[in-house]
Order: structure tokens, then sequence, then C-alpha cells
């Protein structure tokens, strides 16, 4: 069976303003060449440091940012290629649920009508079944049907995200894009909305491209994961061998630097995998590893030549020194 | 031993539209020389306004210090003059933000910020200071620091802002040094970056941190003691690894349990149902009850107080029963 999506080669890129007037533009080379695959009914966690084209890569794949190439085969079908008809109507398989729950839901419109404006603009069922519809919503994601007719600003942050995943459900889609969805939540709601989550993958068979920065989050939503770094998939594989057993000292490093309790500073604790200094930007061409510049393994090799993503083990890793950290 | 910063009883008061209401009620902590203390809680549970106490910068109006102390090396800062405030301030107490262009200047070089907050403080010349403020951005890891002197903040990534934050704070080697979410905006390899140097800092200058955090991971890896905030109350306080492995209070424990933690194989996270009420609805029980699973009609109708329980202090009628 073909996988619900199956991304290749996929690349973004942004013009930059000219240096001077007759300047050939720069171009700013956000996503280059990734490649992954989503099965239905799982969740592929995306995961990496700002601007490493996390958002890019999950929006240049729904076309709602233009991909400079490649291909997205959504359930086989070239998603790319699709007129402008047929993307309309393949819009409401795919639906998208944000960081910020404060500024994705318009605060004039009471919120029963935010849930039900999907299936107005695609012309779902009849008023009647709509207005059904936007009941069981309520239901599913925990809201209560006298809260209706209140406007956003009544909710707290962890019942607005409710409200944009209820409206997210509202044309029975079968991608939902999930960028940081419990980012700007305190930790206690973030395990409310988790938990939401993980429970509505479960019953309705929904796939998820889940976007996010937290290790701890994606470990817990995930069945993949993919590893960015500066526009680029550093390791992806299944979720256990990627957390337990990773070969990319990239990986290794977000791992060790992601706060855990099993670290305590009573017993002396010092960071394994360190690494220096920030990402540089991802403008231009580059020879190379996109990592080299901090790469505690860095040789001349990674500075001349681009290690591909190849299987290693359990993973897929692009480099060229992959294992375990020394 | 006197501990090096001692609050006291401590309550902040907010006038606001739905009239005057407690941000701070009875908070006592207590901060030993050259230890790291971390505040830890939900968004609006008053670790930044105990923050703003010890430094002296609770606004006022609308804001009021309206009981308790806060005593650093014996002397209160309670009712001190601004101008002692202001002395104190940089010297003997520095903080860190969240953002750190909050605090630097937008339209000053990075170097003669430094330089700056080194004269205000200490008996030596503007060449001298410069010297000083490169030196620091070395020791705070900044690669080029002679050249990075020169740029503006705006020129700088967010972690080496924060670097240069800490510089200039550290800059007159503080007592305490008080670090409100240093790291919330930072991506996480950077995050470490700059805990691995609070740390390293400590060891050197000697400073007492205070660490403000929501984050429990944090709390694991950088803390010697914690203090759990509810509602503008310490609900718990003790050892960090007490703390964290004999948890007692239902906040605490739901705050360590709902973490979606790497490796921890439970399908569904304990959730902490509900959300912090605000402050002008607390009522005179204890204020997680309407969260909490063991409430029952005393935690509904009075408030618990702190008191050290088995291993440490915690504020829980149900705790205090043995009802858990
Ligand atoms: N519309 C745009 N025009 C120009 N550059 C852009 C645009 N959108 C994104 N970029 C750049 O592309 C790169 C990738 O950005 P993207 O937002 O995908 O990163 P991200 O991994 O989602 O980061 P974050 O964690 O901060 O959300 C960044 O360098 C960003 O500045
Ligand atoms: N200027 C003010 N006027 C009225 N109330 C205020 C003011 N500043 C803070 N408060 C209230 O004091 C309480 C504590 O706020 P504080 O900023 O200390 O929270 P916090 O624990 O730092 O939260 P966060 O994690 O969001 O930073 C909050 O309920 C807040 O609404
Ligand atoms: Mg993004
Ligand atoms: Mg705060």
């Amino acid at each position: 069976m073909t996988a619900l999506l199956d991304v290749r080669d996929l690349s973004v890129r942004f013009a930059m303003p000219r240096p001077s007037l007759f300047a050939p533009r720069p171009h700013l080379e956000a996503v280059r060449q990734v490649s992954f695959t989503l099965e239905r009914g799982e969740a592929l966690g995306i995961v990496g440091e700002s601007g490493s084209g996390k958002t890019t890569t999950a929006m240049a794949a729904i076309r709602l940012v233009n991909a400079a190439g490649g291909q997205v085969l959504f359930d086989g079908e070239d998603l790319l290629g699709l007129d402008e008809k047929a993307m309309r109507a393949r819009r409401r398989d795919i639906q998208l649920i944000f960081q910020d729950p404060y500024s994705s839901l318009d605060p004039r419109a009471r919120v029963a009508d935010i849930v039900r404006e999907p299936m107005d603009l695609m012309q779902i069922g009849t008023p009647a079944e709509r207005r059904r519809r936007v009941g069981e919503l309520f239901e599913l994601v925990g809201l209560r049907p006298d809260q209706m007719n209140l406007f956003p600003h009544q909710f707290s942050g962890g019942q607005r995200q409710r409200i944009s995943i209820a409206r997210a459900l509202a044309t029975h889609p079968r991608l939902v894009v999930c960028d940081e969805p419990v980012s700007a939540l305190d930790v206690a709601i973030q395990a409310q909305i988790l938990n939401l989550l993980a429970r509505l993958k479960a019953e309705l068979g929904l796939s998820y491209l889940f976007i996010s920065h937290d290790l701890g989050v994606v470990w817990h939503v995930c069945d993949h994961v993919a590893v960015m770094y500066l526009g680029q998939i550093v390791e992806s594989g299944p979720r256990d061998a990627l957390f337990e057993t990773p070969q990319h000292p990239y990986t290794q490093a977000l791992l060790a630097a992601a706060p855990s309790l099993a670290r305590r500073k009573s017993r002396g604790y010092v960071r394994p995998v360190k690494v220096s200094g920030d990402p540089a930007g991802p403008i231009g061409q580059r020879t190379g590893c996109p990592f080299a510049g901090r790469c505690p393994r860095v040789r001349d090799l990674c500075r001349d030549t681009a290690p591909a993503l190849t299987r290693q083990g359990p993973t897929d890793v692009a480099c060229h020194f992959p294992g375990p950290p020394d | 031993m006197t501990p090096l910063l001692e609050i006291d009883n401590l309550r902040v008061t907010f006038d606001t539209r739905h009239g005057m209401v407690t941000a701070l009620d009875s908070v006592s902590l207590h901060l030993n020389a050259g230890e790291t203390l971390g505040v830890v809680g939900e968004s609006g549970c008053g670790k930044s306004i105990t923050a703003l106490s010890v430094m002296g910068l609770i606004p006022q109006p609308p804001g009021r210090i309206a009981g308790g102390s806060i005593r650093l090396n014996g002397e209160d800062l309670v009712g001190a003059e601004p101008a002692r405030l202001r002395s104190l301030r940089g010297s003997d107490v520095a903080m860190i933000f969240q953002e750190p262009m909050t605090s630097l200047n937008p339209v000053l070089r990075c170097g003669d910020q430094i330089a700056e907050a080194v004269m205000l403080h200490q008996n030596v010349d503007s060449a001298r200071a410069s010297r000083l403020a490169v030196e620091l951005l070395d020791r705070v890891g900044i690669p080029a620091p002679a050249q990075r002197a020169r740029d503006y903040p705006h020129q700088l990534s967010g972690g080496m802002r924060q670097r240069v934050m800490i510089a200039m704070a550290v800059s007159c080697r503080p007592k305490v040094l008080v670090a409100d979410e240093p790291t919330t905006a930072l991506d996480v390899t950077v995050q470490a970056q700059i805990f691995d140097l609070l740390n390293e800092i400590q060891r050197d200058v000697g400073a007492a941190i205070l660490l403000i955090t929501h984050d429990m991971g944090a709390i694991s890896e950088m803390a010697d003691r914690v203090a759990v905030m509810y509602a503008g109350r310490v609900v718990e306080q003790g050892k960090a690894d007490d703390v964290l492995d004999h948890a007692e209070h239902p906040y605490t424990r739901g705050l360590i349990d709902c973490i979606p933690a790497l490796g921890r194989r439970d399908d569904t996270l304990r959730e902490i149902p509900g959300v912090v009420p605000p402050l002008h609805l607390l009522g005179d029980g204890c204020a997680f009850a309407s969260r909490c699973a063991h409430a029952d009609r005393r935690c509904l109708a009075q408030k618990p107080v702190l008191t050290k329980w088995r291993h440490h202090p915690v504020a829980c009628h149900a705790v205090e029963e043995g009802r858990i």
C-alpha cells in the first residue's frame, strides 16, 4: 500500500533582496532536497532548532508555500502537479494546527462559527448537518455545548487550542499538520492537549506531521522522527531507534541538551556531548556538511563533501562518521 | 550560618480593575552563598514578582510590598532608600531577564554597555573598563570578543545577546544572580550552553543563583534546592533531590508527572485538570483545591500553611492528615 504522504527531494528557496542594483539576487535555501514518508495512522515528528526549516518543509509539502523542486505524493497523487480546482478539493483532507492559539482564532467570531467555518467554505453538508457536526466536535475535544456562543478571549490558552483542534477536524481530514501545537502552553496544560491529540489519532486514525523543538513531546506523540538542521534532514528513523541509538552527532547533541529529570546537579552532572556556537544562516550555496561548523567530530572530508542520507543500522543518517558518541 | 538572602513572609499586592489582589502571600525563601535555588511553577504563580521584589523593581503603584522582609546579608531591602537599592543592583544583586533586548540598550555597542556597568560600580577609568568588558565577553564564551564588543545588540544572535547580558550581570561579581527564565527564548543546544555557563560562573565567582523556570528538567540539572510556587504561595520546598524523588504536594507531583519525559513509556500523560485560578477569584481555601483529586471540605475552607513534613516543608492538608 502507498504511504499517505511521500515527499521526495523537496526544496524551497526564498528570494532575498539584492545587495546592490546589478548584483544577482541571492536566495535563501530554506529546505534542501528533503525526503520522508508518513504512513496512515502514524505521526512523523520533525525536530530541529529555530530556522532549521521545519515549518517551511511542512508548508511546502501541503502546498501552502511554493516548492522550488521535488515531488509530494498524497495517497499516491502528485499534489504539486494538481490544478487549483483539484487542489481545493484535496484541502478538506489536510488541516493545520498552529502554535499560537491566541492569534490563529478570529477574535470577533463566536467559537461555534469558527469551528464551522471550514465546512462553510468547502460547502460540506447542509446547514443543519454542519450545526450538528459542530456539536460533535465540541464533545470530541472536551468543550462544553454551553460554551459555543462565547468568543475566543473568554477561553484559556488550552481551551483555545481545543477550539483550533475542533476546527481542524471539521472536514474529517486524514492528515493534520501540527506546528508546535503545545509550545505556547504551560506544562500542565500541554499534557491535556497531548493526551487529546493522542486519543484523536487512535480513535479517528489520523496521521500527523508533527513539528516541535521539544524532544519529550515528540517522543510522546510520534512513531517516526526526522531531525532537521539548516534545511536538511540529518537523521530519521523509528522513534525508539532514533532516541535510544542516535547515530548523528547533532541528534546526540540535541538529546544531551534537552533538560531531564534523570540528570541531577547533586550527582555532579556534566553534559556528555556539547556543541559550541549557533547554527549559521541557511543562505546561499554550501559545500560540505551543514553541521560541520559545530560538530565535535568534524574532519576535512566533512567541510568538502556533503554526506547523503543513507541507512546506517536502524536509522537513516547523513554523516561521514556516524556512530555512538565517543 | 545565616543565609545570604532571606525572604520572610513576603506579601505583594496589586491594584487592579478587580480591586486589590495578592500576588505573593506569605512567601518565605532563603538562598545560601554559592548555591542555586530553583523557583518553579506555572505561568502567573508569582515567580517574576518574587524576582522583581528581590531587585527592588516592583512597579509601585500599582504594586506594593504589603508585608514581610527581604534581607540581603542581614540588610532589609524592603523600605530601603531608592538610592541604596540602585547601588546594590549591579554590585550585590544582578538580574538576567528572559528577553535580553528588554535590558540591553539597542543604540549602544555591547562592549560600551558592559564598560558603563563596570564604571558605575568600580573605580576604574574608561580604558580599563573597556578592556574588562572584552575580558568578560571572552569569559562568557563569545568568539572574537574584541570585535563583538563593537557590535550593537541587534547584530547578535539570541544566544549571544543572552551571553552579553550575563557578562554585564556578572561584571561586578554580584553575590546574588537572579535569572528569570534565562533560556526560554533560546534553542535547546544554546540553552544547554547557557546553563553550563551559569554553573561555571557560579564556581568561579561564587555567586548564589535564584533560577526561575517552569521546567522541572532545568530544576533537576541546575538547582541545589527548589521552591514550588502556586498562585502566589510556596507550596513545597526542599533539597532538589528530595522534592523530585519524594514530591508530596499533589501540585508538585502533577508538575513532575505531566512532563512528556524522554524514555517514559506511559501512553497517557498524567494531567493536572483545569487552569490556575485568576488572583481576584482566590477564596479562603487552598488555591489548588479546584484542580486537586484529594481536596475535601477543609481544603476548600482553609489555606494550608507550609509545614515541615517527612522530608521537607509542604503546604497541604491532605499530606498533613495522611490522606495521601
Ligand atoms: N517567507 C519567507 N521569506 C524569506 N525567508 C523565510 C520565509 N519563511 C522562512 N524563511 C527562512 O527560512 C528558514 C527556515 O524557516 P522555518 O520557519 O521553516 O524554520 P523553523 O524550523 O520552522 O523554525 P522555528 O522553530 O523558529 O519555527 C529560516 O532561515 C527563515 O528565516
Ligand atoms: N503590574 C501588574 N498589575 C496587576 N497584576 C500583576 C502585575 N504584574 C503581575 N501581576 C500578577 O501577579 C501574578 C504573578 O505574576 P508573575 O509575573 O510573577 O508570574 P510568573 O510566575 O512569573 O509567570 P510567567 O511564567 O508567565 O512569567 C500574576 O497573576 C499577574 O497577573
Ligand atoms: Mg516553525
Ligand atoms: Mg515570569
